[in-house]
């Protein structure tokens, strides 16, 4: 059962001079929701126009369910996309819209119409039914285009930054959506998007892509906790990146043998310059001194730029109340965690 | 207070304008229904005989009638031609637009009586002789029309975003051709309209070309007026108006299509 | 082009043969017609050679340049003050404005030549009734004289700059004038410094355009002075169609003489509008501007409402 459902061989794709896609090879399986991250311009958007046939690859192969679809046009691939535009036809109704793909399948009329409720209440549109798509807000619009992909029932969905034409909060809940639905219908689907807390909340494996291949890929718990390069590091979240004479400041010679570190932000302690020693050196918890540069409330947590050794770190300490707040310019003393401590690979390594 | 001033010397400047804009359209109205003006502001007498001789005038029904069909089969040819051609450029060839963009200036840079001169020497002899004929003419109508309809129907098809629906229909299991008639045509059709009508207004005031190339032989009402114009002033007038009546007629619904198309693009 | 679009590419096939037999086989047909023997084969520039020593074709040649440059720059002048005239009124108020410009701009050609006649002819109803008034000062103009045909040049020329400047007075921001004022500058200081540098080259843009479409004007003088006046499209009219000799040859190398002065006025035009969209291009990325963007859109249409009359 753990063959792969979609796969991706030695994708290569080049524009003039710039090589888009540096042999991207990917595999999924069914029913698996993978999300593609990185920057604009990393190739993530060409790799799944090159899965939907709308860009032809220069070279690799696309194999679904065993057959290679490369040469096939997109009619005739059996995946569905959802467009960052939405991409709905305005001459159309939602139902209409919804029916297209069926129709063009020549799908009987009276399964095309259980087809179409069916999707239509999935997508809580039943009383849009026939309003035209420039009559509907930007979140009922992604519905009825993702209605629409699901409609004929493809063997993979494709999502081009979906949600990125959407304020913050309809987002948020069209997201969790998204993914319920797919879970319940199982099905496979790739998502990109630039937005890595989008990505840590909805997939199954994050693929992070950089200058055309994937970089690392892993479940999103992996790729946060341990991430293995540098870009990755400063991608996923606000990770400390040490070069190697900073790290042997803070934690001493026994650091490893990378040329840089990361250091998670939450990883740190804070202490008053002078409070009991509570938890402080037990094991090999190493303390340093540091001035305070300043400090940010966000919501839940609060942000220190702590200078300490000469080093600058970012550190996130839970926002309970309880905590003391220490001003600016204040003297700390920090609490490092050697085993916290993640060596970082070379680029492109 | 510097406000109201400076709208007050607006308000002169544009009443000025229009003025001196309209005045000539206003004589030609008065004309028309003038039976004694010689020496007043206003005409002495009224009458409609102008009109009705128009009317009872053969010929002019008969001008009207060439303009008329003359006119909508080179807008028809040239829908024919330009929709494919435009949407293959467009869609798939967007490297081409720059020779595009050429041929729209072209009309300025080659004025109609320059084309004339070419169009009679290509085809009054050799193995093409058409000269004098309704061909030669629609041919030339084509040309004359050809950036209307090039800018109109590109416009369309952006605004529309033509290569994602197209996409997206293919996607859906559509092919081109089904795509392109079920899609993108009942998208881009309000925009092809303003164009075709904007065409038609344009050919239906085409003088330089007509004369030129078929003045003899077949007579357009521009024409027609044109040789009216010696005979009788009144009725002259009369046929002005007429044709000034059309192009109103046309400019308003230009206008009001153009304002409801952009209302639809904005929302 | 991926492979399996190549078959789009006959759609085309019939677009390319209506340009090349109505649009390029013509020109180039004129190109070697200027330059080939009459009556005979062969090549030769002698018709060039009798131009430009003919006294008469020299005149003609001259009065289109000077009825061009003045229709044009006067033209361009009361354009530019309309323009920015139409931008202080209200959107509707300002719509109608443009339509009846718009609509005034198609009335060329013959009707406008009859309307003036109509108007100021020998008979015209001003003529008579200045006579009548005794207003002598009105009593040395002729219609059909050079001021007469800059007069009716003017007007079609008017509507034309209007609807090709008022554009580009939007491109100036009220924000812009309003940092400008708390910057110190005055309205006259900002307009100097400014709002004019914004607007040159949509000025000189323009200007080409409004140079060209009057040397290629026929109609109107066609109509208005039929033969008798001096012109160069009206000469290569009466050299093609003949009303006199018929000299296709002759008629040619005029007419490429007046393609030649055309294409550089519409060149100057092309080069303009790159620099002006240069200026514009710093903000048209800007999202809120939508609206500023979508008057560039009929800002391009607009060039195109123009007819050669």
């Amino acid at each position: 059962m753990n063959t792969s459902y979609l796969e991706l061989q030695g994708i290569r794709k080049t524009f003039g001079a710039s090589t888009v896609l540096n042999n991207v090879d990917l595999t999924i399986q069914e029913g698996e929701l993978v999300t593609l991250l990185g920057p604009s311009g990393c190739g993530k958007s060409t790799l799944l126009r090159c899965i939907a046939g709308l860009t032809e690859p220069d070279g690799g192969r696309i194999i679904l369910e065993r057959k290679d679809i490369a040469s096939l046009p997109p009619r005739s691939r059996e995946v569905g996309m959802v467009f960052q535009s939405y991409a709905l036809f305005p001459n159309l109704t939602v139902y209409e819209n919804m029916e297209y793909g069926l129709k063009m399948r020549g799908v009987a009329k009276k399964e095309r119409e259980t087809r179409c409720e069916e999707l239509l209440a999935l997508v809580d549109l039943a009383d849009k039914r026939d309003a035209f798509p420039q009559h509907l807000s930007g979140g009922q619009q992604q519905r009825v285009a993702l209605a629409r992909s699901l409609a004929v029932q493809p063997k993979v969905l494709l999502l081009d930054e979906p949600l990125s034409a959407l304020d913050a909060k309809i987002r948020k809940n069209l997201r969790m959506e998204i993914r319920e639905i797919q879970k319940r219908l199982k099905m496979t689907t790739i998502f990109v998007t630039h937005d890595q807390e989008e990505a840590l909340t909805l997939s199954d494996r994050i693929c992070i892509m950089n200058n055309g291949h994937i970089v690392q890929d892993g479940s999103p718990e992996a790729l946060y906790s341990t991430p293995r390069t540098e870009f990755v590091a400063r991608f996923m979240g606000s990770y400390n990146v040490l070069a190697r004479t900073e790290a042997v400041r803070l934690f001493g010679q026994g650091v490893g043998s990378a040329d840089s570190f990361a250091l998670r932000p939450e990883s740190v302690k804070l202490l008053p310059l002078h409070a009991e020693d509570s938890e402080g050196t037990q094991g090999d918890k190493r303390i340093v001194e540091g001035t305070i540069e300043s400090v940010n409330v966000l919501g839940n947590i609060i942000r220190y730029f702590v200078q300490a050794e000469g080093v600058r770190l970012t550190i996130d300490i839970l926002n309970d109340g309880r905590s003391r707040r220490s001003e600016d310019g204040g003297a700390v003393r920090l609490v490092l965690d050697p085993s916290q401590l993640l060596q970082l690979e070379k680029e492109g390594a | 207070m510097i406000k109201s001033r400076s709208s007050w010397t607006h308000r002169t400047l544009m009443l000025l304008l229009m003025i001196y804009l309209l005045l000539p359209l206003l004589a030609t109205f008065l004309y028309g229904f003038a039976k004694e003006w010689q020496t007043t502001v206003l005409p002495e007498s009224w009458t409609l005989e102008w009109i009705r001789e128009m009317f009872k005038d053969i010929r002019f029904l008969e001008a009207l009638w060439t303009s008329l069909y003359l006119c909508l089969i080179s807008i028809a040819l040239s829908l024919a031609v330009m929709l494919p051609a435009v949407f293959v450029i467009t869609v798939y060839l967007p490297k081409w637009e720059t020779f595009m963009k050429g041929l729209v200036v072209l009309p300025y840079a080659v004025p109609g009586v320059v084309a004339a001169v070419g169009l009679i020497r290509t085809y009054s002899s050799g193995p093409i002789n058409i000269a004098g004929t309704a061909y030669i003419l629609i041919g030339a109508y084509f040309v004359v029309v050809l950036p209307y309809m090039y800018q109109g129907i590109r416009n369309s098809l952006l605004t529309v975003s033509a290569v994602e629906l197209l996409n997206a229909a293919e996607l859906l299991g559509a092919s081109r051709m089904r795509a392109f008639v079920t899609i993108i045509l009942p998208n881009i059709w309000p925009g092809v309209i303003i164009s075709t009508l904007l065409s038609f207004s344009v050919l239906f005031g085409e003088f330089v070309l007509t004369n030129m190339l078929v003045g003899g032989h077949i007579q357009t009402i521009q024409v027609y007026l044109y040789q009216r114009v010696g005979e009788s002033g009144h009725l002259a007038s009369a046929i002005a108006i007429s044709y000034f009546l059309f192009i109103l007629v046309m400019s308003t619904i230009l206008m009001k299509l153009g304002k409801k198309m952009n209302r639809e693009v904005e929302r | 082009m991926k492979a399996r679009n190549r078959w789009m590419l006959l759609g085309l096939v019939p677009f390319a043969l209506m340009v090349l037999a109505f649009q390029f086989a013509p020109l180039l047909s004129m190109l070697t017609g200027s330059i080939s023997k009459s009556g005979a084969s062969g090549f030769t520039f002698a018709h060039y050679d009798k131009i430009f020593h003919s006294a008469y074709y020299l005149k003609a040649i001259k009065n289109s340049l000077l009825i061009a440059v003045y229709s044009s720059l006067i033209g361009i002048i009361v354009g530019l003050l309309c323009a920015y005239s139409i931008t202080r009124f209200t959107p509707r108020i300002r719509d109608r404005l443009l339509m009846l410009s718009n609509m005034t701009s198609n009335f060329a050609g013959v009707p406008l030549a009859f309307a003036y006649i109509i108007l100021l002819g020998n008979n015209g109803v001003f003529t008579l009734l200045f006579k009548q008034w005794g207003w002598d000062i009105f009593s040395g103009f002729n219609l059909y004289s050079w001021t007469g045909l800059v007069l009716v040049y003017v007007y079609f020329q008017v509507p034309l700059a209007l609807l090709l400047l008022y554009p580009s007075f939007y491109g100036i921001r009220d924000q812009w004038r309003e940092a400008a004022a708390l910057l110190g500058a005055s309205r006259w200081q900002f307009w100097r410094t400014v709002g004019l540098p914004m607007l040159t080259p949509a000025i000189f843009g323009t200007l080409g355009i409004l140079f060209a479409n009057a040397m290629g004007a026929y109609a109107t003088a066609y109509a208005l002075v039929g033969g008798n006046y001096n012109l160069l499209a009206i000469r290569i009219g009466s050299l093609v169609a003949g009303d006199v000799v018929n000299q296709p040859e002759l008629g040619s190398a005029l007419a490429v003489l007046l393609a030649l002065s055309t294409l550089l006025a519409v060149v100057l035009n092309h080069k303009m509008s790159k620099r002006s969209q240069q200026f514009t291009a710093s903000y048209a990325s800007n999202p809120n501007l939508k609206r500023s963007r979508s008057r560039g859109r009929r800002q391009g249409d607009a060039v195109q409402e123009g007819v050669n009359p």
